[in-house]
C-alpha cells in the first residue's frame, strides 16, 4: 500500500487510490468539478492541480489523475499550485453569467465554493459572453446552459453509470452543449441525480425551483420508503413543508444515488386533503379525549363480546416502533392481529424470505454490484425497485452476466439475458441453470450430504421447449464459472415455491463456491420489520379477508387499521364496505389522506417519516436504519394563508401540527386501556422485540447508527433445504391467459401517489401483451380494448411486445385503476372476456 | 425519404461490420452526400440504421468539421486555423475570404455557391497558408490565387466531393 505524505502529513492507502482521494481521507478537500467518487476521474476540468515535491511525479499535476505512489510529498497549497487554480477558475468563469441571486444552486453551489477558494474575484474578460438556448427536459429537472463549466458529471452519469442514452454531449469547444437532441422529458428515472451532480446551476430541482436557499432550508438525515430497499435520503422543509430531496451516501445502500421515484415522490406529506386533527363521531376533539373514548368503546367491545371481536391491521408502510408498539398491544389486549399483508400469500411469500436469510447469504446492494453473476429470478428491477437496475448495472460494467426469468417485458440498462418464461416455469429455469452450474461439484463428490440431496431433486428438462432447455444449460455453464454469484428474487408475481428455491439454490450454490448471495425485493419500505413480527406471532394472525368476513357474521366487532389503506391494496372492496357496515366500532389512524380518512367516524391522524420523531425501517436485506425528523410537523404555510400572509392569529400550538408519531399514540392507547400498571411501551421497545424475536436483539446492544444494523441470524451450517414437490410447468389453459398485475416506477406505488410532481410523469395504465397472443385475438397495435373481470370491465390501450412470455397479460397495479377490480390470486381470464373497443 | 438504394447499401455497409459503430462516419457520409448536408432527417435515419439515439448520432456528428449538420453551399471552403498557416498567412486569407465573398464565418454567399469555415489544421504545414475545398487542397496561398480560384469555380462545373 502507497505511503505519501500529503501538506506534511503522512498517509496510506490501497493502492490505486488517486491523490484527491488520498487528500480526502485526511480531510483535505482538492477543489474539484469533474471528479466525482462515484464517477472517477476524467481531468477535464484541471481545478484539482496540485504540486508534486518529491517522488515520481514533480511540479503541478492533476491531483484526480494521479495515482497515489510511494514517496510522494504532495503540497495542495503550493504558490504555484494556488496560482495554476487560479487562472483555471477565472477562465471556467469566463462565460459563466454570475446570475446567482436567481440561480436555485446558490448557497450550495459547488462552483461559488471553488472561485472563493481559487481566489478568484476580480474579472478581466470584457468581451460578450457565450449563450445557449435552454431545453426542457421533463417535469423533474430545470435546465440553464449558461451557467454550465464543462465538467461532464452529467453526461458521464447519466450515460455510463445509469446507461441511458437520450441526455449528452453535443459540439466542441467553447460551444460544448450537454443537452438532448431535442426538447423533451429526459428518459432515465435516476435523471434526477443530475441535479445532486451537477456542480454549478446548469441542472437544478424543478419541483423545488425558487422555494428556498439551502440556509433556510431545515435538513435531516433520512430514509427513502418508495420501495424496500431503503435508500438513503437528505430531506428539507422549509414553512412546514416538505420541499426537496437529495441523495445521501451510504455506501451499503445506495451509494451516492437514489431514483427519481424517491427523489419527487415526498410530496404526499404536503398533502392538503391529509386529515391534522384526531376526530370523533365527526367532530374534531383533543387528544386526550380521543384516547379515553377510544379505550373506552375498545374495553366495552371486548367485554361484551371477548378480545377476539377486535381485529387489527396494519401494513409495511409503518415504522418499527409502530408496527412494533401495535403487535405488543394486540397480545396484551388479546386482540385479533395485527395483520400486516394485504393477502395471505404476500404474507407466506415475506416470511419464506426472510426466515431464510442469514447473515452469510444476505448482500446488501453494494455487494450485488461486486457480484459477477446475477440471476434474477421474477423481478423487474427499474419498475419495482429502481436503485437495483443501477446496482446490476455497476456489476455488468465490471464483467458481471446478468440473467432474467421472468415473464414481463423487462427492459434494464444494460445488456442481459431475458427469458420470458410465465412464473410457473422460473422454478424450472432455476432448477436447470443452477443443475447444470454445480454437477461437476455434484459428480465428484464436494458437495455437503443435503445439498447433495437437494441437487439430486432438481428437475433436469424443461418440457416443451428444447431451445430454451438448451440456453439455460449454456447459461449454467458461465454460472459455473463464475465466483460470486448472487440470486435476485422478486416476490411480487412469483409463486410461494419460487422465493423458497431462490434461497435454495444460493445455498448450493454457495456449497459449491463458497461464495453466493440471496437478495430479495420485499413488498413496502419495513415489509422485512413487519415480517420479522409475524414470523414471532405465530400462529399467524388471520388475513383481510378472513377478517372481513369474521365481520360480516358478526364475530368481529370492531376493527382498527394502522396506516393501512385497504381500498388500494386489498382486492375485495365490496366485501370490505359490506363489512364495514356491520362494524361497531372502526379506528382508522394515518398519514395519507386515503379514501377512507373521510368515510369514517373515528379517526386519529399520524405522522409522516419527516415529522416529528426518528423511526426505524428495515429494509430488504434486513438492515434496520434511522430516519431522523426534518421539521415538527404541521399543516404547510402556504395551505395555511392559501398563498397569502398566514392568519394573524396567535396559537399555542403549530396550526394542523396535531398529528402524532404512530407508536406515540398507540401508546396511548395502550396506557388508557390498562390504566396506571401500563408498561412503557417505546421505551422498552427493543427490549421487548428483542424478547419476542431474537433477531431484533442488535438493537439492544448498539444504537442504530450509519450505516445501519442488519437484522438477522448468524451464518448456519445445517441449512435445512426444501424438499419441494419436483418444480413443474403448470400451464395457462389455451383459451385463457393469465393476467398479471405488476408495479411500475411511476403509477402503482402508494406513497408516490399522492405526490403531484411524480403524478405528472406516471403514464396511464396500458394493458400489454406478446404479439402471438394479440394475433390469437385479433388485436392490432394501437388498439383500445375491454377486459371483464369478475362482472365489471375495464378499457384500456394495448400494448404489443416480443419480449415477454406467451399466454400472459400484463396489467399495472394503477393509481388509477380501482385495486379492487381485481381477484387474489393467480388471474386467468378466458379469451371471450378481452375484446376490442 | 432516403431512397431505397442508398439505404440497402447502408444497410449492407454495416452488415458487413462487426459491430455497427465501426460504420458509423461512413454512414454519415453516405447520407450527407444524399440530402447534400447532415440534415434531422439524415440524424434520424443513421440513428434507426446504426441502432443509436438520436443523441448519440448527435454527438458525433457535431464533434467533425467535414459534417455539416446545416446547409451549405455548393463550395464548401474550408480555410486551416493552424498555428503555421497564421504564421505564413498573406493578410489573413479567412478574412480577404470573407470580404470578398461577402459572408462572415460559416455563412453562404446569396448565391449559394460558397460556404466559408475555418477548420482545425488540415496537415499542410508545408504549404501554408491552406485551404480545402470540397475536401481538394489549394495552397500556399496568396490573395492574388484565391481570386484565380474563386473565379474558376463560378465558371466551371463541379461536382460536390466532400471530403471523399
Amino acid at each position: 500500500m502507497p505511503q505519501l505524505i500529503i501538506d506534511r502529513r503522512e498517509i496510506e492507502v490501497p493502492a490505486g487510490t488517486k491523490v484527491i482521494e488520498a487528500a480526502a481521507r485526511l480531510g483535505i478537500i482538492i477543489p474539484r468539478f469533474c471528479y466525482h467518487p462515484a464517477l472517477g476521474s476524467v481531468g477535464a476540468c484541471r481545478v484539482c492541480a496540485v504540486k508534486f515535491l518529491e517522488g515520481p511525479v514533480k511540479g503541478v499535476e492533476m491531483s484526480c489523475m494521479t495515482a497515489a505512489q510511494d514517496g510522494m510529498v504532495v503540497s495542495t497549497t503550493h504558490p504555484e499550485a494556488m496560482e495554476f487554480r487560479r487562472y483555471v477558475i477565472e477562465w471556467l468563469m469566463l462565460h459563466h453569467p454570475h446570475d446567482c441571486p436567481v440561480c436555485d444552486e446558490g448557497g450550495h453551489c459547488l462552483l461559488q465554493d471553488e472561485t472563493v477558494s481559487g481566489g478568484h474575484g476580480l474579472r478581466r474578460y470584457l468581451g460578450l459572453k457565450r449563450t445557449y438556448r435552454d431545453q426542457y427536459l421533463g417535469a423533474f429537472v430545470q435546465h440553464e446552459m449558461n451557467r454550465c463549466i464543462h465538467c461532464w458529471r452529467c453526461r458521464r452519469f447519466y450515460q455510463d453509470f445509469a446507461g441511458y442514452r437520450d441526455y449528452g454531449v453535443m459540439q466542441i469547444g467553447n460551444r460544448t452543449y450537454f443537452g438532448r437532441f431535442a426538447d423533451g422529458p429526459l428518459e432515465s428515472p435516476f435523471a434526477g441525480n443530475l441535479i445532486d451532480l451537477c456542480p454549478t446551476g446548469v441542472l437544478t430541482d424543478k419541483p423545488a425551483r425558487f422555494k428556498g436557499r439551502r440556509w433556510d432550508l431545515e435538513r435531516a438525515p433520512s430514509l427513502c420508503l418508495h420501495c424496500s430497499l431503503g435508500c438513503n435520503i437528505t430531506g428539507s422543509a422549509r414553512y412546514r413543508e416538505m420541499i426537496r430531496v437529495e441523495g445521501r451516501l451510504n455506501e451499503a445502500v445506495n451509494g451516492y444515488f437514489i431514483c427519481d421515484r424517491g427523489r419527487f415522490g415526498f410530496a404526499y406529506a404536503n398533502h392538503p386533503e391529509r386529515a391534522r386533527t384526531p376526530r370523533l363521531d365527526g367532530q374534531e376533539v383533543t387528544w386526550e379525549e380521543a384516547c379515553r373514548t377510544a379505550a373506552h368503546r375498545l374495553t366495552r367491545i371486548s367485554r361484551e363480546y371477548g378480545p377476539g371481536a377486535i381485529a387489527v391491521w396494519g401494513s409495511t408502510r409503518s415504522s418499527l416502533a409502530t408496527l412494533g408498539v401495535l403487535q405488543r398491544l394486540c397480545r396484551e389486549q388479546g386482540w385479533l392481529g395485527p395483520q400486516f399483508f394485504n393477502s395471505p400469500s404476500r404474507e407466506r411469500k415475506v416470511k419464506a424470505a426472510i426466515s431464510r436469510l442469514d447473515a452469510g447469504v444476505a448482500v446488501s446492494l453494494a455487494d450485488l454490484e461486486k457480484a459477477d453473476f446475477l440471476l434474477v429470478a421474477g423481478a423487474d428491477p427499474v419498475n419495482e425497485a429502481p436503485m437495483l437496475a443501477l446496482g446490476l448495472r455497476q456489476a455488468w460494467r465490471r464483467g458481471a452476466t446478468v440473467v432474467v426469468l421472468d415473464p414481463r417485458p423487462v427492459h434494464l440498462p444494460l445488456e442481459f439475458e431475458h427469458l420470458p418464461v410465465p412464473p410457473g416455469g422460473i422454478d424450472l429455469c432455476l432448477d436447470l441453470l443452477v443443475r447444470a452450474a454445480v454437477s461437476h461439484s455434484a459428480t465428484e463428490g464436494l458437495l455437503p450430504e443435503a445439498a447433495a440431496a437437494f441437487f439430486n431433486n432438481l428437475s433436469c428438462e424443461y418440457p416443451g421447449d428444447q431451445p430454451l432447455q438448451d440456453r439455460l444449460v449454456s447459461l449454467g455453464m458461465k454460472l459455473k464459472e463464475s465466483k460470486n454469484p448472487v440470486i435476485v428474487c422478486g416476490l411480487d408475481i412469483v409463486r410461494e415455491s419460487t422465493v423458497v428455491l431462490a434461497a435454495d439454490h444460493s445455498r448450493l450454490l454457495r456449497a459449491a463456491k463458497d461464495r453466493a448471495g440471496l437478495f430479495y425485493l420485499l413488498p413496502g419500505p419495513n415489509a422485512f420489520g413487519a415480517g420479522l413480527l409475524s414470523l414471532a406471532g405465530e400462529p399467524s394472525s388471520p388475513s383481510y379477508a378472513d377478517m372481513l368476513a369474521a365481520a360480516e357474521q358478526g364475530r368481529i366487532k370492531a376493527l382498527v387499521m394502522m396506516e393501512t389503506d385497504p381500498f388500494r391494496t386489498f382486492a375485495g372492496q365490496p366485501q370490505f364496505l359490506a363489512a364495514l357496515d356491520r362494524l361497531e366500532f372502526l379506528l382508522v389512524l394515518d398519514y395519507l389522506p386515503t379514501p377512507l380518512t373521510d368515510r369514517v367516524q373515528f379517526f386519529l391522524p399520524t405522522t409522516t417519516v419527516f415529522e416529528e420523531e426518528p423511526s426505524g425501517w428495515v429494509n430488504q436485506e434486513g438492515r434496520c436504519q434511522q430516519a431522523a425528523p426534518i421539521y415538527v410537523g404541521g399543516r404547510p404555510i402556504s395551505q395555511e394563508g392559501a398563498g397569502s400572509h398566514p392568519p394573524r392569529v396567535f396559537l399555542a400550538g403549530i396550526p394542523g401540527g396535531e398529528p402524532q408519531p404512530g407508536g406515540q399514540t398507540l401508546a396511548a392507547l395502550g396506557v388508557a386501556l390498562k390504566g396506571t400498571g401500563a408498561p412503557l411501551y417505546l421505551e422498552e421497545l427493543d427490549t421487548w422485540l428483542a424478547e419476542l424475536n431474537p433477531v431484533f436483539a442488535p438493537l439492544l446492544e448498539s444504537k442504530v447508527t450509519h450505516p445501519g444494523v442488519r437484522l438477522l441470524p448468524e451464518a448456519r451450517g445445517d441449512y435445512a433445504f426444501s424438499h419441494p414437490n419436483k418444480a413443474t410447468l403448470r400451464d395457462v389453459p389455451d383459451d385463457h391467459l393469465e393476467l398479471l398485475l405488476v408495479d411500475w416506477t411511476f403509477g402503482t406505488e402508494e406513497l408516490s401517489g399522492y405526490a403531484p410532481p411524480t403524478q405528472e410523469v406516471e403514464q396511464p395504465p396500458r394493458l400489454t401483451m406478446q404479439s402471438r397472443d394479440a394475433l390469437r385475438l385479433g388485436l392490432g397495435p394501437g388498439d383500445r380494448v375491454s377486459l371483464a373481470l369478475g362482472g365489471e370491465s375495464i378499457t384500456l390501450d394495448l400494448e404489443i411486445v416480443e419480449n415477454m412470455a406467451s399466454g400472459m397479460m400484463v396489467l399495472p397495479r394503477h393509481r388509477q385503476l380501482a385495486g379492487q377490480k381485481f381477484p387474489e390470486g393467480p388471474i386467468l381470464v378466458p379469451l371471450q372476456n378481452i375484446h376490442k373497443v | 425519404m432516403l431512397p431505397q438504394e442508398i439505404r440497402e447499401n447502408i444497410q449492407r455497409l454495416i452488415e458487413a461490420a462487426e459491430r455497427p459503430r465501426e460504420q458509423v462516419i461512413n454512414v454519415f457520409y453516405i447520407l450527407q452526400k444524399h440530402y447534400g448536408y447532415f440534415s434531422d432527417e439524415a440524424v434520424r435515419e443513421a440513428a434507426a440504421l446504426l441502432k443509436m439515439t438520436p443523441l448519440e448520432v448527435e454527438e458525433m456528428a457535431t464533434f467533425y468539421d467535414f459534417l455539416y449538420r446545416e446547409p451549405v453551399g455548393k463550395f464548401v471552403i474550408q480555410v486551416c486555423d493552424g498555428v503555421v498557416c497564421w504564421m505564413f498567412h498573406e493578410n489573413s486569407i479567412f478574412d480577404y475570404l470573407c470580404q470578398k465573398l461577402q459572408v462572415c464565418a460559416g455563412q453562404t454567399t446569396a448565391d449559394g455557391l460558397f460556404t466559408v469555415l475555418p477548420t482545425a489544421c488540415i496537415g499542410f504545414c508545408d504549404r501554408a497558408p491552406a485551404m480545402l475545398i470540397n475536401g481538394v487542397f489549394y495552397g500556399p496561398l496568396t490573395p492574388a490565387k484565391v481570386d484565380e480560384i474563386i473565379a474558376q469555380l463560378r465558371s466551371e462545373h463541379c461536382d460536390l466531393v466532400i471530403c471523399k
